[in-house]
């Protein structure tokens, strides 16, 4: 069934399905999608700006403007030693979506060479590497961070190694089952009959045909990290309290919530929205490769 | 056709469109025949020529997600099935009319033992308790041959066979008056299809129950239809008794057909096929759809719609040259 | 059955004495001395060496593991370093705080996840669907402790209407198991709908809606059974998680169970602690996910015939004829 003719957009008629151009032209026409992507680049760029743009300093203490309630002057209102909320926020956003991205990285370069691997190579390297994994997977993603950044400490950097490792089994999980699936497909066995070496085989056909289901894995994964990264910091084994990180600011102000609830409504509103955005382009994509949803 | 008493179903001007990506697929475009009690028409046509639809507008279980349109009429004893409530329609489904399906892997519930998906629908339809209905599924198993220790096992323990008798089971559980099969041993193995066709005929005889066969196998429709509907492009284009049309095959696309068949009583070195391809259902040729393909094909057919016209008893064809041979001479080849 | 059963109990032994092994392993190389924490700053090396030794900390790495493991098989977990308590009876004693937790979360997330995703693949692309799954997305979205704050906020300190911390009652529980289900709610009902899609268009629900069943026995008779694999697969690894301890759900609703035990321990550099917990959550996981495979079978028969060829003697020719036979449908 040659049947995805879309008369009204004739850009994608000539591009392949699942490539690239493709998902990006069907993105396009996705206006959740859209509303998605455009608020991480906006909250990211603002975030960098911050310094700039924002009214008042990220770190400085106001006491007078104690708990102030948002308001013209303070348009979200300050926290419990009168820092200006906006301000933090936006500064903020670059830990939550560094934090997101960077950690996701971690966990799709490693996930993605452990399953090639096992799923390429098959046998007892298959067995030993899915094995370990699924020790690794019997704990919840929150837990082995939390053990992780125990055994690395707290900080920026190593919340990315704690979150980062702990999302790797489901990237190689996700290539190994797509390695599996290639690795049947006939133009692999022409290229091993060609005489192709394996890593070449894997590198220039294996992995290009398993990119697509692996963007959908990355969005998916930055979301879920943002997730965790702020769910570690709330419970003070993240990125700790000054920095404006939106986890950490939950924290300080859980103590004030009973009197100062947009304290604690602010930045939970900003994280939901920030991983919302990065699910509703994550499902676009899905939706985009699956063949099922395309007449 | 006059006497719509007479007849136990009747199709009217019926027509099934899809949609798809934008684009509307004319699945069935004013199809109308009809059937006594008791008797079977076979609905003849290459894959895609809109039968199973026809089929599955009459027991209303079109895909709802994809269906766009289904109008005319189908009076089923004085019912016209396409306005009733669905709770009336559900009422009948199974009861007067059954189906059975085309590929008997798919067409029944992995996860329930075969005589329970028998048992229900004598629960739905005939009022039994949970023992009655399971009693009443073994007898039918029996009936097509299956044994009462197997009644238990599920559809993955049985063949490609065995599995199509227990769909025959389903379809016939509640005695229905209306049977519709859509090419109900092409699924099977050569060796199996004659058992399973004379098993559904015998049945068929037993139990007065009216068939519409799909198929697009014309030695079993000589066996077994007592009339023949050609299907083309959504369209019935011959229409008649299995003689009328057997000995006078009349539009070109029907000789086409038999073109096709292997005559063993003659010495034919090669099988003449129908050239061309069947029309894009969603884009449909203005005329007569056979036309791009038509060997015979005049001027006039590619302009407007060619109707019906009537050439026998009952036979009747939808082309201008009324099943004449045509002064321009003979048939190519 | 009881010998597939019986097979992978078996076969969980190993798994955890290897998870036992690693997680010792591991602590010990874990920077941060646990007698150090313990003591404070101000302790003299004497008063540390005395402790260490008191700890049985001073002998080789071998011998402490080969010690360690020699009481695991005698179900000793051994004892907190600053608690003095047995591990293993303040885990039982946790425990049932956790399972009450997990038990009426994963309950609550089946009884609205599955019939929210069934509505949804049946009204597939419909309004109502699209602004179901724009809902399971927010709530996919929404970290669980936020929106445990904003329900104590609400239901707590504005209408006093739920108590917001401890776990002396089963109403102590309520807020807690919204906010630990809300994520998993919005799983199961992206994932019933998914798999829901798949089923209800194929050629036995047809065969079921021509039988002339109404269109609830259908779905839930003939559809939902068929989409259930995947819905129990997910169902099964969020309980597994639960049970684990749902570290923030506990600690934001001072829930004493073995999340936050776990996390004490970790910052305690408490490692009998660490590893009773580790230990515990490796055994909890394997098992509910045998459990899962125990219900696949209830629930499709061809898996039932799997386990049983598998669990069989002379399994190699007959699970090959099972699994082509599983393969063809």
């Amino acid at each position: 069934m040659a049947k995805s003719k879309t008369s009204s957009n004739d850009n994608t008629r000539s591009v392949k399905p699942g490539s690239l151009p493709y998902i990006w032209g069907r993105l396009r026409r996705n206006p959740g999608a859209m509303l998605g992507l455009s608020f991480v680049v906006i909250l990211f760029a603002l975030s960098f700006f911050s310094p700039m743009i924002c009214r008042y300093d990220y770190q400085e203490i106001v006491m007078k403007e104690r708990f102030s309630l948002p308001s013209l002057t303070h348009i979200l209102g300050c926290d419990e030693v009168g820092r200006d909320i906006l301000s933090r926020i936006l500064y903020g956003a670059k830990y939550t979506l560094s934090i997101g991205i960077l950690s996701t990285a971690v966990s799709c370069v490693f996930g993605v060479i452990l399953g090639a691997v096992a799923g390429y190579f098959g046998g007892t390297v298959d067995t030993l590497i899915m094995r370990a994994l699924d020790v690794f997977q019997a704990f919840p993603n929150i837990l082995l961070a939390i053990a992780i950044s125990a055994v690395l400490g707290a900080g920026f950097d190593k919340v990315i190694y704690a979150i980062g490792i702990s999302g790797i089994p489901n990237f190689a999980r996700m290539m190994r089952a797509n390695i599996l699936t290639v690795r049947s497909s006939e133009f692999i066995e022409a290229a091993t009959s060609i005489n192709c070496s394996t890593l070449r085989v894997i590198v220039h056909h294996v992995i290009p045909n398993a990119i697509s289901p692996l963007i959908v894995q990355v969005a998916m994964g930055i979301a879920s990290a943002a997730l965790s990264a702020s769910g570690l910091s709330f419970l003070g084994f993240g990125v700790q309290a000054p920095t404006p990180e939106w986890g950490a600011m939950l924290a300080s102000a859980r103590g004030y919530m009973r009197d100062y609830p947009h304290m604690v409504i602010i930045p939970g509103m900003f994280i939901m929205l920030t991983v919302l955005s990065f699910n509703l382009v994550g499902d676009a994509i899905r939706d985009a490769l699956d063949p099922k949803l395309r007449d | 056709m006059s006497n719509a008493e007479k007849n136990l179903i009747s199709v009217e001007d019926l027509v099934v469109e899809y949609h798809s990506g934008g684009e509307t697929i004319h699945a069935v475009n004013g199809v109308s025949f009809s059937l006594e009690k008791g008797k079977t028409i076979g609905l003849v046509g290459e894959t895609g020529a809109g039968k199973t639809s026809i089929a599955k507008a009459i027991l209303r279980i079109l895909p709802d997600h994809a269906t766009q349109a289904v109008r005319g009429k189908i009076n089923f004893k004085g019912q016209e099935l396409l306005s009733i409530p669905e709770k009336e329609m559900c009422a009948l489904r199974g009861k007067s009319i059954s189906m059975i399906f085309q590929d008997p892997m798919t067409a029944l519930n992995p996860v329930k033992p075969v005589v329970e998906q028998i048992a229900e629908g004598l629960r739905r339809h005939q009022n039994m308790s949970k023992a009655q209905s399971i009693q009443g599924a073994i007898k039918m198993l029996e009936t097509v041959g299956i044994s009462e220790d197997r009644a238990y096992e599920y559809p993955h323990q049985f063949s490609g066979g065995m599995k199509q008798r227990v769909v025959i089971a389903i379809a016939l559980a509640c005695n229905p008056e209306l049977l519709i099969a859509d090419e109900p041993t092409t699924a099977l193995d050569v060796t199996i299809q004659a058992q399973v066709m004379d098993l559904m005929k015998n049945l068929q005889k037993e139990l007065g129950t009216a068939l519409i066969l799909i198929t697009h196998d014309l030695g079993v429709v000589a066996e077994v239809c007592d009339y023949v509907a050609v299907v083309y492009a959504g369209q019935v284009v011959e229409y008649g008794s299995r003689e009328e049309v057997f000995d006078h095959p009349s539009h070109p696309y029907t000789v086409g057909l038999f073109g096709a068949l292997p005559d063993l009583s003659k010495n034919v070195h090669r099988l003449s096929p129908v050239e061309g391809l069947p029309p894009d259902p969603s884009n449909l040729p203005e005329g007569c759809s056979f036309a791009p393909r038509c060997p015979r094909a005049l001027e006039g057919c590619r302009k407007a719609p060619v109707g019906m016209s009537k050439i026998g008893d009952t036979h009747i064809v939808r082309c201008l040259l009324d099943g004449k041979e045509d002064s321009h001479g003979t048939v190519r080849d | 059955m009881a010998r597939y059963i019986g097979k992978r109990l078996l076969q969980m032994i190993p798994i955890l004495i290897v998870v036992a092994i690693l997680i010792f392993s591991l602590m010990s190389f874990v920077p941060g001395d646990p007698v150090q924490i313990m003591l404070g700053d101000n302790a003299t090396p004497e008063q540390i060496m005395e402790t260490r030794a008191s700890l049985g900390l001073d002998k080789p790495f071998i011998s402490r593991l080969g010690s360690y493991l020699a009481d695991l098989a005698r179900l000793d977990f051994g004892k907190s370093y600053t608690q003095g308590t047995a591990v293993g009876a303040e885990l039982m004693a946790r425990f049932p705080k956790t399972l009450t937790l997990a038990f009426f979360s994963i309950i609550f997330t089946i009884v609205i996840g599955i019939p929210i995703g069934i509505q949804c693949a049946i009204n597939a692309n419909k309004l109502s669907d699209k602004v179901w799954m724009f809902l399971t997305m927010l709530g996919n979205s929404m970290p669980g402790f936020w929106l445990a704050l904003l329900l104590v906020i609400l239901f707590s300190v504005k209408l006093g209407w739920l108590p917001s911390s401890g776990d002396s009652g089963l109403n102590y529980f309520i807020l807690p198991v919204i906010a630990n289900s809300i994520g998993s709610l919005a799983d199961i009902a992206r994932q019933t709908r998914s798999s829901m899609l798949e089923v209800i268009r194929s050629d036995y629900v047809v065969t079921a809606r021509s039988k002339g069943l109404s269109e609830r026995d259908v779905i839930w008779k003939h559809a939902l059974p068929n989409a259930l694999i995947p819905i129990i697969t997910v169902c099964g690894s969020r309980f597994g998680f639960m049970l684990g301890g749902t570290v923030i759900i506990e600690s934001v609703f001072s829930i004493a169970g073995i999340g936050t035990y776990m996390v004490n321990g970790i910052n305690s550099r408490d490692y009998p602690i660490v590893q009773g917990s580790i230990i515990y959550i490796a055994f909890i996981f394997a098992f509910i996910m045998l459990l899962t495979d125990l219900i696949y079978a209830y629930v499709d028969p061809r898996i039932k015939a799997q386990y049983i060829s598998a669990g069989s003697k002379s399994k190699k020719r007959e699970r090959g004829g099972i699994r082509k036979s599983y393969g063809k449908e």
